[in-house]
């Protein structure tokens, strides 16, 4: 089941790479959240627990209803538009998470042999790390930008919960990354960077240099 | 008392929200630092000896740091109230509204993350540092406060989020061996890391590096920090640069201490070294380019801990003379912002070419950052000529002497453009001098100065035992035998 | 090979020759009905062949001797993949190890020869059909081999009827891996057969399309061979991602057979629905869309190497 859902995961991160609008992006985060909720939940199928509820129901909550819906009011309210601006061609940006992907997988292949870890969800949640930066790295809009930091999140969640099974707390300690986009997306919301900075572009980031 | 001295800053942050009078938050604040920094002092001289409590103790290494983060965090809120009184219309209503708040939350945070003896709980605290710290650069409200808050918070996230990788790994290295489910200890790991799966420690050790690097200041990811220190204010760009940067070096160097003992060492002693010479290399081409006092000041951070990182990366001797330089440096550091601080209130402007004759106009503060100078510089008797001489000396002796050479050749470059920079600032006659309407008078943060740099000539020439006995029980944690 | 087998393979092949412009006809009925028209029988397709056998053959007069061949050679072609293929639970005719080779470049070859006619007319239209379809031909040639590809190498078997014959559905992660090839095949035909959102078969605007530009001079037996085998090639991708489904199949091989024609009559649907509710892609986005359906195939390879 892990490996079912790490595989959708994957193909998600394929549509991220070719999606060309800022909403589609929104959709697949929520996608991803149903996913990573669906993979906390399946465990407890063998042995129910209320207490073991309580972290995917706030994951849900928060990946699935809030922070997408918060992104939609921002996205409204300050009028942005819906092309994300990439800074490379798509063609090009997908060929390079497919590269990324291949050289993860294989390495976390070669990895698995020493350490018991779960090639697919490991390798799938690693690779999402790596298009969230390149996400970062080659797109304009912030609002982008704190996409690709979710979509790197998510990656830190999904391997996590493949390697420290044995310690949920750090799990839970990784959910508390959500509260840095909370911010951003508050920073954003409140000080209105679409007006300050003309544009709401990385490019309006240019004033400090040297 | 542990618990207590991380709960008294949260209290006196939750008081400062509910208290609108800003005097009543100073009152409050300077309180909260006395007490603390008599706790740390008297932690660090063993008057006082606490036990472990849950997830907190205090080592040698904690006991040092919590006293630099003491130390500065009493100095910058006592020149705070000045700072924020002063009568600039760059100052925003709502930015001195929580200031005092987001610095008590700031203390907490920083006090939660040094003490902690966990990676767990050393992570959480270094993301609750971030957030504290991001609201308090973007003070001013204005555009140039709000790219740089925009980026230090960005950059930091993802090496926060990098961080946590390393740490999932550092549990990964735990598998099939007797630490595996167990919470992240510092000292536990570090006694067993021969156990531990060197694949994953490497893995778990750079993406920690990397990720604690973004707020260290460390090239290549230095660039936000650079940002960020010079675009706040001078008493947060003074914490930032003096107890902030330390508080993340402090993860570094927690899993520096767990490799220590395993086969990885090598390696990531390797790792520190070029971190810590490209640190070098970035501050000694900046310096040439760099035309803002306050990003100079920065860069010179960025050597500095570049300076630190690449000693504790080579050991012996020099990882004994980065721990004075730990804390020379941060006091240094303070005294130059405070000073850049009262510069950049009489001249508004942060370029260098907009300031003149500095030594005439305002004679104390110029006599004070012409000594502040030297300080950083490593001039005698200053603190710093001394910790810089016992790395020189663990350098030459280290196998690798071509690291001194080269750390020599750069730090004499970013003497001269510095001191290029400063001298115009001091002394350079300008067409459209900026006439004073008073001479200029004795103020808080020139007694606070004062007072930092005769306390970086004294611990030097003293060189009082206690901080001896410190430096090198540290050193023994380290596995480093003189 | 005995009596029996050779018997399936030949009603195999039959049928898809038979059939093929039925299943185009379906096609483009349902998609007139969901599109609110009447649309014309279904039967259509065999109408219009027909109606093209009655006229004269016209080659332009700069064509050289490609331009006579290239039809014939493009329909021998799909007749001989089209051999290649199982119907149901039917031995193909030609079935050996390392056919699946075979299979592509064949279908290959008849790609080249349509390329070469269409650049031997020396109209500058045909040409740029012509430039077209190589170009896309780059990136949808990689989707099959990582998609078939991945199934193959899944089971060390490169006999396309014994590759098919080999899914078995047991475990869950297999379903998806599956699932997921059958995305990127449903991508590829959809190129291949220049149908809606690579090509649109029905505006004859000729700077927009790709395949129907390039036969935009051919006419009366030439333009019968080139409509009848772009039919049979319809089928044939219809047929490679039907029996990815093969064991929803029974294994009675003519009960299969009726089976089977079900799942393709599924599989009109969907291309029809996909053909409506889709506009074509501006041409740059094409190979990342090409691109994209590769990068499924990918990540299967990956999947299946490393849970296998």
């Amino acid at each position: 089941m892990q490996n079912v859902l790490s595989i959708i995961f994957c193909l998600s991160l394929f549509y991220l790479a070719v999606t060309s609008r800022v909403k589609t992006y929104v959709t697949v985060l929520q996608l991803q959240g149903i996913i990573l909720t669906a993979l906390l939940l399946y465990p407890l199928i063998d042995h129910f627990s209320v207490p073991a509820l309580i972290l995917p129901a706030t994951l849900f909550i928060v990946k699935v209803y809030l922070i997408p819906k918060y992104i939609k009011k921002i996205l409204l309210d300050l009028d942005i538009k819906r092309i994300i601006e990439p800074t490379i061609q798509q063609f090009s940006f997908l060929l390079l998470v497919i590269s990324t992907m291949t050289v993860i997988f294989v390495a976390a292949n070669i990895l698995s042999k020493s350490t018991g870890i779960e090639t697919i969800p490991f390798a799938s949640g690693f690779s999402a790390v790596a298009v969230g930066m390149f996400i970062i790295i080659f797109r304009k809009k912030l609002i982008i930008h704190v996409a690709g930091f979710l979509v790197l999140e998510n990656g830190i969640f999904l391997f996590g919960s493949t390697i420290a099974s044995k310690l949920p707390m750090m799990i839970e300690l990784g959910s508390l990354l959500d509260i840095f986009v909370v911010v951003f997306l508050m920073g954003i919301a409140l000080n209105k960077i679409s007006s300050t900075l003309s544009g709401f572009e990385v490019t309006a980031l240019r004033r400090l240099k040297d | 008392m542990l618990l207590l001295a991380i709960l008294i800053p949260l209290i006196a942050a939750a008081a400062c929200y509910f208290i609108k009078s800003i005097r009543a938050q100073y009152y409050i604040s300077l309180t909260v630092s006395v007490l603390h920094l008599s706790f740390s002092f008297s932690l660090f001289m063993g008057w006082y000896r606490p036990g472990e409590f849950i997830l907190f103790s205090a080592d040698s290494l904690s006991q040092l740091i919590l006293l630099v983060l003491s130390n500065v965090y009493f100095w910058v809120v006592l020149v705070s109230f000045a700072y924020l009184t002063r009568t600039a219309a760059s100052h925003s209503v709502s930015g001195r509204r929580y200031y005092f708040l987001l610095l008590n939350f700031y203390l907490f945070a920083n006090t939660a993350a040094i003490l902690s003896n966990n990676f767990g709980m050393y992570w959480v605290a270094s993301e609750a540092t971030t957030l504290s710290v991001a609201p308090l650069i973007y003070y001013y409200r204005n555009e140039e406060a709000l790219e740089a808050m925009w980026k230090y918070l960005f950059l930091v996230s993802l090496g926060i989020a990098f961080a946590f990788i390393g740490i999932l790994f550092l549990m990964l290295s735990s598998n099939g061996t007797v630490l595996e489910g167990r919470q992240l200890f510092f000292t536990e790991f570090a006694e067993k890391s021969a156990l531990l799966n060197p694949i994953w420690l490497k893995a778990s050790f750079i993406f920690i590096f990397v990720g604690m690097s973004t707020k260290i200041g460390i090239a290549p990811m230095h660039a936000a920090d650079v940002d960020a220190t010079s675009n706040s204010p001078s008493p947060v760009a003074a914490l930032m640069a003096g107890s902030l940067r330390i508080t993340a070096l402090l993860g570094v160097m927690r899993i520096f201490q767990i490799v220590t003992p395993s086969s990885i060492h090598g390696f990531a002693q390797t790792i520190l070294i070029i971190g810590g010479l490209f640190s070098l290399f970035v501050a000694f081409v900046f310096m040439f380019k760099v035309k803002n006092y306050k990003r100079l000041l920065a860069y010179s951070s960025v050597e500095h801990l570049g300076i630190i990182t690449l000693a504790i990366g080579i050991g012996g001797l020099a990882f004994v003379g980065a721990m004075y330089h730990i804390v020379y440096n941060s006091i240094c550091k303070v005294v130059l912002f405070f000073i850049a601080g009262n510069v950049h209130r009489e001249f508004k402007t942060r370029e260098i070419a907009g300031v003149s004759s500095v030594m005439n106009l305002m004679p104390w503060t110029g006599w004070l950052f012409l000594l502040a100078f030297f300080a950083i510089s490593a001039i005698p008797p200053f603190g710093i000529f001394f910790s810089e001489l016992m790395i020189f000396e663990g350098m030459l002796f280290s196998g690798k002497p071509w690291i001194l050479v080269v750390t020599m050749f750069f730090m004499l470059f970013i003497f001269i453009n510095m001191g290029r920079a400063l001298f115009q600032m001091l002394y350079r006659k300008s067409e459209d001098e900026v006439v004073l309407k008073e001479p200029e008078r004795f103020d808080i943060t020139h007694f606070a100065s004062i007072a930092l740099l005769i306390a970086v000539i004294v611990i030097a020439v003293a060189s009082p035992d206690i901080l001896r006995e410190h430096i090198l029980s540290i050193s023994k944690d380290f596995g480093i035998k003189l | 090979m005995d009596l029996n087998t050779l018997a399936q393979g030949i009603f195999a092949l039959l049928t898809i020759l038979v059939l093929a412009p039925l299943f185009a006809g379906v096609i483009n009925k349902q998609k007139a009905i969901f599109t609110g028209r009447i649309g014309a029988p279904v039967v259509q397709p065999y109408y219009e062949l027909k109606r093209l056998l009655r006229k004269e053959t016209i080659n332009a007069s700069s064509s050289s001797f490609i331009s006579d061949i290239a039809p014939a050679v493009n329909l021998i072609a799909m007749v001989v993949a089209a051999a290649m293929l199982p119907v149901g639970f039917m031995k193909p005719l030609i079935s050996f190890e390392g056919d699946i080779i075979l299979f592509a470049y064949v279908l290959g070859l008849a790609r080249f020869f349509q390329i070469l006619a269409a650049m031997d007319i020396g109209s500058s239209f045909e040409g740029m059909g012509a430039s077209r379809e190589a170009t896309f031909a780059v990136f949808a040639e990689p989707i099959f081999f990582f998609t078939i590809g991945s199934v193959a190498f899944a089971d060390n078997l490169t006999s396309i009827y014994d590759i098919y014959h080999s899914i078995r559905l047991d475990n869950v992660t297999y379903i998806v891996f599956i699932v997921v090839c059958s995305i990127s095949v449903l991508i590829l035909a959809v190129t291949e057969c220049s149908r809606m959102p690579i090509d649109d078969p029905n505006t004859h605007l000729e700077l927009t399309m790709i395949h129907e530009v390039m036969i935009l001079d051919n006419s009366g037996v030439d333009l019968f061979l080139y409509q009848y085998s772009s039919y049979v090639k319809l089928c044939i991708y219809a047929i490679v991602e039907a029996s990815l489904f093969y064991p929803f199949a029974v294994q009675n091989s003519y009960v299969a057979v009726i089976i089977f024609m079900v799942v393709i009559a599924v599989l009109a649907t969907t291309l029809a629905v996909v053909e409506t509710v889709t506009a074509r892609f501006k041409l740059k986005f094409v190979p990342q869309y090409l691109l994209f359906a590769t990068a499924i195939g990918v990540l299967n390879l990956l999947i299946y190497t490393f849970t296998k």
